[in-house]
C-alpha cells in the first residue's frame, strides 16, 4: 500500500518535471526549422519587475532576429545574491554559449564570473556595474558593461528638481537597496545637482529596497516627520509610485512633485496624468537588445568596446 | 505488490530516496548536461547552504518546535564574521565569534520558549525581526566585502576533488546523525517532540534540552553563514531572507513530522538534495522562473501528502 | 403465521484485516429494536473495529451489514449517520468554546433568513426540547468547556438523537462518570430504549453490564464467541467466553514481607488541593489509595513526585529528610511514577519500545557521552522478557501495543531506572480482563522483591484484593486508613463518601 503510494509521487514527480522540460522546448525563442545556433542566457536580477521585463522583450527580439535560443533566469527576489549565483552555475554547467547578467550584488556576484571565465562563457555586463577593486583583486573578465550611466541620470533628476521648485523646498530621497551601486550612484548625482542650490535642504533620505509597497509605507513615515517636504526623488519608479499613493492617502496630491527613475509605462502614465512631475527613461530594451547583439559580436571574433551607454532623457 | 521488508519498515525515508532517484533519472534523460561529475558537485554545493540550516531545523521540528529566526541569524552572524574578518582576526577566531553569536541568538529563542513558555512560532518571528535590524544596524545596511584567500578557501578549495564546503556540509550531517542517535540529547530531542508531559515526568531536562535545541539550530544558522559569506566573498545583512522556509520545506520532504517525534537527519539531507537537484535541473532545461516556483510548491505539496497518505493508511 | 421481524442491525460476516493481523474474521452481530446489547470482550478483541466498522470510519473487507433488513452502504461517517447509526465515543466530539445548542447542530444549523445565516432562535428552541426529551436539565446556552464530563456527555446523547438515530453506541461511557452520573446516565439509557432506540454498550465494568444490559455479546481474538441473554449468565461465565479465566484467581495470595521504612510524608500542604497529608510506606508493602474522583489522589501522587509544587509539609526517602522540586530529583532519589494516562503522560507512543524503556536512566547507557544502543536494547530486551511484554520486536512503536502491553513498558520505564518506591496511579484503566490479572502479579512481585508501592486506584475489587494497608482520601484530606483484608467494599465506600471513618 505505501509502496504503492511512493510509486504514484514518483510518476507525479516525472509528468512535472517531464511537462517541464516539454514547455521549456516551446518557451525558447529558437527559430523552427533552422538548425539550434548557439544559446545565449541573460540573467536579470529578477523578473517580477518590468524594466527587467523590458530588458528580456528587447534580449528576445535581437535573438529572433540573430536566430538564436535565449535563455532567460532569474531569481524571485532582487535582493536574493546567492540564488543569482546557482542559477548562472547552473547555466554554466550548461555550456551556455555566453552570459549576460545584471548583477544582483556587484562585489557577491564576481566569484561565479570567476567561474564563468574558467569555463571560457564570455560574460556581458548590464545595467549595474561589478564592482571595479573586487574584479580587479581577482583578476576577473568581462567582455564589456552596457547601461546608463546611472550618475548622470541622477544629476538630470537634480537639475528638474532644482529647477521645477525655482531653488527653494525641502527634499526627500528613497534609495534602493543599500550598497547597490545603481542606486547609490543615482542618489548621489542626485545630491550632486542640488550643491548649486543652497535653498534647497535634503530632510530625508531612506532605503525602500526598490519596492513599491516599501515606497508607499517609508514615504508615509517621511511624511509623519516632514510634513512639509515639497519634492521627492526615488532611486526607481516602483518606489516612486508607492510614494505617489502615500501622498494621495495623506491627501497631498499635487503639492509634492515626485521624480522616479527608468521611466515604466506606470510611471510614464503616472506623469501625463500629473501625479509625477518626471522619470528618467533609461530605455532597459535597448539594454537588452544591444547585450544580445554584442555578445553575437564577441562569439564571431569581433572587437566590442569595453563600455556602452544607452542614453538617458528626462520624462515630463 | 509486496515490498521489501526494509522498506516497509524505512517507508517514509525509502520513499524520499525514491522520490530523489527518480528526479535524478528524468533529468539525465532530459538534459545531458545534467549528469557530469561537474555538476553534481555543482548542486552539492549548491545544496550546502540550505542543508546546513535545515539540520538545526530538523532538530528544532523533532522537538516540536519551530524557528523562524535562521534566515535573519544567518545574516547577524554573518556581518559579525565579516567584520571580524575585516578587523583583522585570525579565521578561527572570527568564525568562533560568528558561531557564538548564532548560538547565543538561538539561546535567546530558547529561554524565550523554555522558561518564557512563548508558542516557538511567536518567539522565533520576535527574534527574525531583532536579528535582521541587528544586521542591518550593525553594517549600516551595507554589504561587507573582500576577504583574504585563506578565508575564501573554504568555498573555493577542493579535497580529494571534493569542494571544501560539501565536505563541511558531509561533517555537519555526519555529527548530527551520531548526536541525534547516539547521545542522550539526541534522545530527549525526539522524546519531548514526541511527547512533553511524558518526558518531563521521566526526569528529561527539559527545559534545558529545549533551550540547547534553539541554540543548536541558531549555531547551525551562523555556521551556513561562514560559507554563504565565503561563497560571496561578502556578507549581505539582507542575505537570508525566507532561508527558513526553504529550509523547513527540506525538512518537511525528508520526512520529519511537523508535529514533532519523528524524523531522521538524513531525510533532511535527501530533502535538500531534492530541492537542490529541482532547482538546478529547473536551470539546466531553461524552465521559466515562474513555472520553477509552481514546479517546487508542488513538490512540497507532494511530499507532505505522501507524509499524511502514509499515517492515513496505519489507522 | 407472520414472519419474524428482522432484527433492527445485522451485521454477518465483517472480516477486516490489516498487514500482519487480522482484526476481524467473519463476525457476526445482530441487535433489536430497543435493546441494550453489551458488546464484551478484551481490548483487541476487535470490538472496536467492529464499531468502525458501523460507523463508517473503517471500510470492511467482507461481510454485509443490514439496518431494518435492507442492505446499507457505510463507505464513510455521513452515510452512516443517515442510516441512523451514532457512535459515542470516550472522547468525545464536542467543540468546547461553542454553547450546547451550537453543538447539538453543528453542520446542520437551522438556516436563518440569508443563506449562511442561522436561525439561533429555533436552534435554541429546538436543543431544548431536545434536552427536555431526554429528561436532562441542561441550558441549551450554556458552553460546552463550562460543563462536567457528565453533562458533556449528555449533550453527545442529546446530538446521537436530534440527528434521528436508531442505533446508538457508546463505548466506555462511564469511565470518568460518577456513581449518581451512572445512575443518572443509566436512566436515560432506560428511556432511550423504551423509546425504540437499540443501544450497543461497551465497556470493562462487569458490575455495569448485569444493571444494564439485556443481551451480550462476547469477542475474543477478532472472532464471535458467543451471544446470550445477560439474565441467564454469570460474571465468572462472560470472563471464561473472554479469556478461558475466572475471576478468582485474579489475586493469588501472597505472604508479604514488611521491611523498613521507604516513604515518609507529613503534613503535606497545597493550597485547595491537599491539607494535612502525613503517611508513611514501608518496603514490601503495598498501600492502595481509595478516594471518588477528584478526591485529590492523582494531585498526592503529583506533589510527592515534585510535578506539582506543595505549599508546606516534608517528605523522608528511607530515613533521610529530602526536598523534591523536579521530578527529575524524585526520580534521582529512586522513586518512579506510573501515571494515570499512559498515552499523555506515561509514553513516548511514536517511539519504540527500546526508546521508552531507557528514558529515564539514559546514563546508564551512555559512556563518555556516547550512547550504546546495543546495551541499551540489552537492558530493554531483558526487562520486556521478564514483564512478558507482547511484541514483534523491541523496534515496535509503543502507539501499536494494546493497553496492558503499554503499562509494561511504563514499567519497564522505572525498573530499568531501578526505582524502588513506586506509585501507581490507576494501573489498569483501559487494561483488559486477562492483562489485568498479570499486571496485578507484576505489582505483587515487585513489593515482595523489597519495593514500596502506592496504588491509586478507583476499582474496589484491586484495591481490596492487593493492598496490604489502604489510605482513603475525601477532598484533599486522608479520611482513613485501613488493613487490607479487614475491611468491606461498603465500609470503603463510605468513607470515601466522607462518613465518618469506620475503623
Amino acid at each position: 500500500m505505501r509502496f504503492t503510494h511512493v510509486l504514484l509521487l514518483a510518476a507525479a514527480v516525472t509528468g512535472l518535471v517531464a511537462g517541464c522540460g516539454r514547455q521549456s522546448g516551446s518557451s525558447s525563442s529558437a527559430t523552427p526549422g533552422k538548425a539550434p545556433g548557439p544559446v545565449i542566457a541573460l540573467v536579470p536580477k529578477t523578473l517580477n519587475n518590468p524594466f527587467f521585463l523590458d530588458m528580456q522583450r528587447g534580449a528576445e527580439e535581437a535573438a529572433k532576429a540573430a536566430g538564436v535560443t535565449l535563455v532567460v533566469q532569474a531569481a524571485e527576489r532582487e535582493t536574493d545574491v546567492e540564488r543569482q549565483m546557482q542559477i548562472i552555475e547552473n547555466l554554466i554547467q550548461r555550456k551556455v554559449a555566453a552570459l549576460i547578467i545584471a548583477p544582483s550584488g556587484s562585489r557577491e556576484i564576481v566569484p561565479v564570473v570567476l567561474k564563468a571565465n574558467q569555463a571560457g562563457i564570455p560574460v556581458l555586463i548590464v545595467d549595474t556595474r561589478l564592482d571595479a577593486a573586487a574584479m580587479q583583486a581577482s583578476d576577473g573578465k568581462t567582455v564589456t558593461f552596457i547601461g546608463s550611466d546611472n550618475y548622470e541620470g541622477g544629476k538630470i533628476a537634480g537639475k528638474f528638481a532644482v529647477e521645477r521648485l525655482g531653488g527653494q523646498g525641502r527634499v526627500a530621497v528613497l534609495e534602493g537597496i543599500a550598497g547597490h551601486e545603481t542606486g547609490d550612484a543615482r542618489v548621489r548625482g542626485f545630491r550632486e545637482a542640488l550643491k548649486g542650490a543652497p535653498g534647497i535642504t535634503l530632510v530625508a533620505s531612506q532605503p525602500a529596497n526598490w519596492e513599491r509597497d516599501q515606497g508607499y509605507t517609508v514615504f508615509q513615515n517621511i511624511l509623519q516627520a516632514n510634513p512639509t517636504v515639497t519634492a521627492l526623488f526615488a532611486a526607481n519608479d516602483l518606489m516612486a509610485l508607492g510614494a505617489v499613493e502615500a501622498i494621495a492617502a495623506a491627501g497631498k496630491t499635487g503639492k509634492v512633485t515626485v521624480i522616479g527613475f527608468d521611466a515604466q509605462d506606470e510611471a510614464r502614465a503616472a506623469v501625463k496624468a500629473g501625479k509625477m512631475a518626471a522619470t528618467i527613461a533609461q530605455n532597459p530594451a535597448l539594454m537588452g537588445r544591444t547585450a544580445v547583439e554584442k555578445a553575437l559580436a564577441h562569439l564571431k571574433g569581433e572587437t566590442v568596446p569595453a563600455e556602452i551607454g544607452v542614453a538617458i532623457e528626462l520624462v515630463k | 505488490m509486496m515490498p521489501p521488508r526494509f522498506l516497509v519498515t524505512h517507508a517514509r525515508q525509502a520513499g524520499t530516496v525514491a522520490v530523489f532517484v527518480v528526479l535524478c533519472l528524468i533529468l539525465s534523460l532530459l538534459t545531458p548536461h545534467f549528469l557530469t561529475t561537474s555538476n553534481l558537485l555543482n548542486v552539492a554545493q549548491q545544496t550546502v547552504i540550505n542543508a546546513v540550516i535545515a539540520v538545526g531545523l530538523t532538530y528544532v521540528i523533532l522537538s516540536a518546535g519551530i524557528d523562524l529566526s535562521v534566515g535573519s541569524v544567518l545574516a547577524l552572524a554573518g556581518v559579525v564574521l565579516a567584520l571580524a574578518l575585516q578587523a583583522g582576526w585570525p579565521v578561527p577566531l572570527a568564525i568562533g565569534a560568528c558561531v557564538l553569536v548564532g548560538a547565543a541568538c538561538g539561546t535567546v529563542n530558547g529561554l524565550l520558549v523554555a522558561f518564557g513558555r512563548l508558542p516557538p512560532f511567536i518567539a522565533t518571528l520576535g527574534l527574525m525581526s531583532v536579528a535582521r535590524g541587528g544586521a542591518l544596524l550593525v553594517t549600516d545596511g551595507r554589504p561587507v566585502s573582500g576577504f583574504d584567500a585563506s578565508f575564501r578557501w573554504l568555498a573555493t578549495g577542493e579535497v580529494l576533488g571534493i569542494p571544501v564546503p560539501v565536505w563541511c556540509m558531509l561533517g555537519v550531517y555526519a555529527i548530527a546523525h551520531f548526536v541525534l542517535k547516539r547521545t542522550k540529547f539526541g534522545r530527549y530531542v525526539v522524546a519531548i517532540g514526541g511527547n512533553e508531559e511524558a518526558s518531563l515526568l521521566s526526569g528529561v531536562p527539559v527545559a534545558a534540552c529545549k533551550v540547547g535545541i534553539y541554540a543548536l539550530g541558531g549555531g547551525l544558522a551562523a555556521a551556513a553563514s561562514v560559507l554563504l559569506t565565503a561563497r560571496l566573498n561578502s556578507a549581505q545583512p539582507i542575505a537570508g531572507l525566507s532561508y527558513e522556509l526553504d529550509a523547513i520545506a527540506a525538512t518537511v520532504i525528508g520526512g520529519t513530522s511537523l508535529m514533532g517525534g519523528q524524523g531522521s537527519v538524513f531525510g533532511t539531507l535527501v530533502g535538500a538534495l531534492i530541492m537542490g537537484v529541482l532547482r538546478n535541473g529547473l536551470n539546466l532545461l531553461g524552465v521559466s522562473s515562474y513555472v520553477q516556483q509552481v514546479v517546487i510548491g508542488a513538490v512540497i505539496i507532494a511530499a507532505v501528502l505522501l507524509d499524511s497518505v502514509f499515517k492515513g493508511s496505519k489507522r | 403465521m407472520a414472519l419474524p421481524e428482522p432484527p433492527l442491525l445485522a451485521m454477518h460476516g465483517i472480516a477486516k484485516r490489516y498487514p500482519g493481523v487480522v482484526a476481524l474474521d467473519a463476525v457476526d452481530l445482530e441487535v433489536r429494536r430497543g435493546e441494550v446489547h453489551i458488546l464484551l470482550g478484551e481490548n483487541g478483541a476487535g470490538k472496536s473495529t467492529l464499531m468502525k466498522v458501523l460507523a463508517g470510519a473503517v471500510r470492511r473487507d467482507a461481510g454485509d451489514v443490514r439496518i431494518d433488513g435492507r442492505p446499507v452502504d457505510l463507505g464513510d461517517p455521513r452515510a452512516a449517520q443517515r442510516a441512523g447509526v451514532s457512535i459515542i465515543y470516550q472522547e468525545f466530539n464536542l467543540v468546547p468554546h461553542l454553547s450546547v445548542a451550537d453543538n447539538l447542530y453543528l453542520g446542520r444549523e437551522p438556516r436563518g433568513r440569508w443563506p449562511g445565516l442561522i436561525d439561533r432562535r429555533a436552534q435554541a428552541r429546538n436543543a431544548a426540547r431536545q434536552l427536555e426529551a431526554l429528561g436532562v436539565a441542561l441550558d441549551p446556552q450554556a458552553r460546552v468547556a463550562d460543563l462536567g464530563v457528565a453533562e458533556q456527555q449528555m449533550v453527545e446523547v442529546a446530538k446521537a438523537l436530534s440527528i434521528d438515530a436508531k442505533i446508538l453506541v457508546m463505548d466506555e461511557p462511564t469511565s470518568a462518570l460518577t456513581e449518581k452520573e451512572i445512575e443518572r446516565l443509566f436512566a436515560v439509557i432506560r428511556s432511550l430504549r423504551a423509546r425504540g432506540v437499540a443501544v450497543i454498550y461497551i465497556s470493562h465494568r462487569m458490575e455495569e453490564l448485569f444493571q444494564i444490559g439485556d443481551r451480550v455479546t462476547v469477542m475474543r481474538d477478532g472472532r464471535h464467541v458467543g451471544t446470550c441473554l445477560l439474565a441467564d449468565s454469570t460474571m465468572d461465565e462472560l470472563i471464561r467466553m473472554m479469556v478461558g479465566r475466572s475471576l478468582t484467581e485474579q489475586f493469588p495470595k501472597r505472604t508479604a514481607r514488611i521491611g523498613e521504612e521507604a516513604l515518609r510524608v507529613e503534613g503535606l500542604n497545597r493550597r485547595g488541593v491537599l491539607h494535612d497529608i502525613s503517611f508513611s510506606l514501608r518496603r514490601g508493602e503495598i498501600v492502595g489509595l481509595a478516594g471518588l474522583m477528584g478526591s485529590g489522589r492523582t494531585e498526592l501522587a503529583r506533589a510527592i513526585f515534585g510535578a506539582d509544587r506543595i505549599d508546606t509539609g516534608r517528605i523522608w526517602l528511607r530515613g533521610r529528610a529530602v526536598t523534591i522540586g523536579s521530578p527529575q530529583q524524585a526520580i534521582r532519589e529512586g522513586m518512579g511514577f506510573l501515571t494515570e494516562d499512559r498515552k499523555r503522560q506515561g509514553l513516548v507512543l511514536c517511539r519504540d519500545i527500546e526508546e521508552n524503556t531507557s528514558l529515564a536512566h539514559l546514563g546508564r547507557f551512555t559512556r563518555a557521552g556516547v550512547l550504546s544502543p546495543r546495551r541499551a536494547a540489552e537492558t530493554a530486551g531483558r526487562l520486556a522478557a521478564e514483564l512478558r511484554v507482547k511484541t514483534p520486536g523491541l523496534g515496535q512503536r509503543v502507539v501499536n501495543l494494546s493497553g496492558g502491553n503499554q503499562q509494561k513498558v511504563v514499567l519497564a520505564k522505572w525498573l530499568c531506572r531501578e526505582a524502588d518506591v513506586l506509585i501507581f496511579d490507576e494501573p489498569t484503566r483501559g487494561i483488559d480482563v486477562g492483562a489485568k490479572a498479570e499486571i496485578y502479579q507484576l505489582i505483587q512481585r515487585l513489593a515482595g522483591e523489597g519495593r514500596a508501592i502506592l496504588m491509586i486506584s478507583s476499582e474496589l475489587p484491586e484495591i481490596l484484593g492487593l493492598s496490604d494497608r489502604i489510605l482513603v482520601m475525601h477532598r484533599g484530606r486522608l479520611a482513613g486508613e485501613f488493613r487490607g483484608g479487614e475491611v468491606t467494599p461498603e465500609q470503603l465506600l463510605h468513607c470515601a463518601l466522607g462518613a465518618h471513618p469506620v475503623a
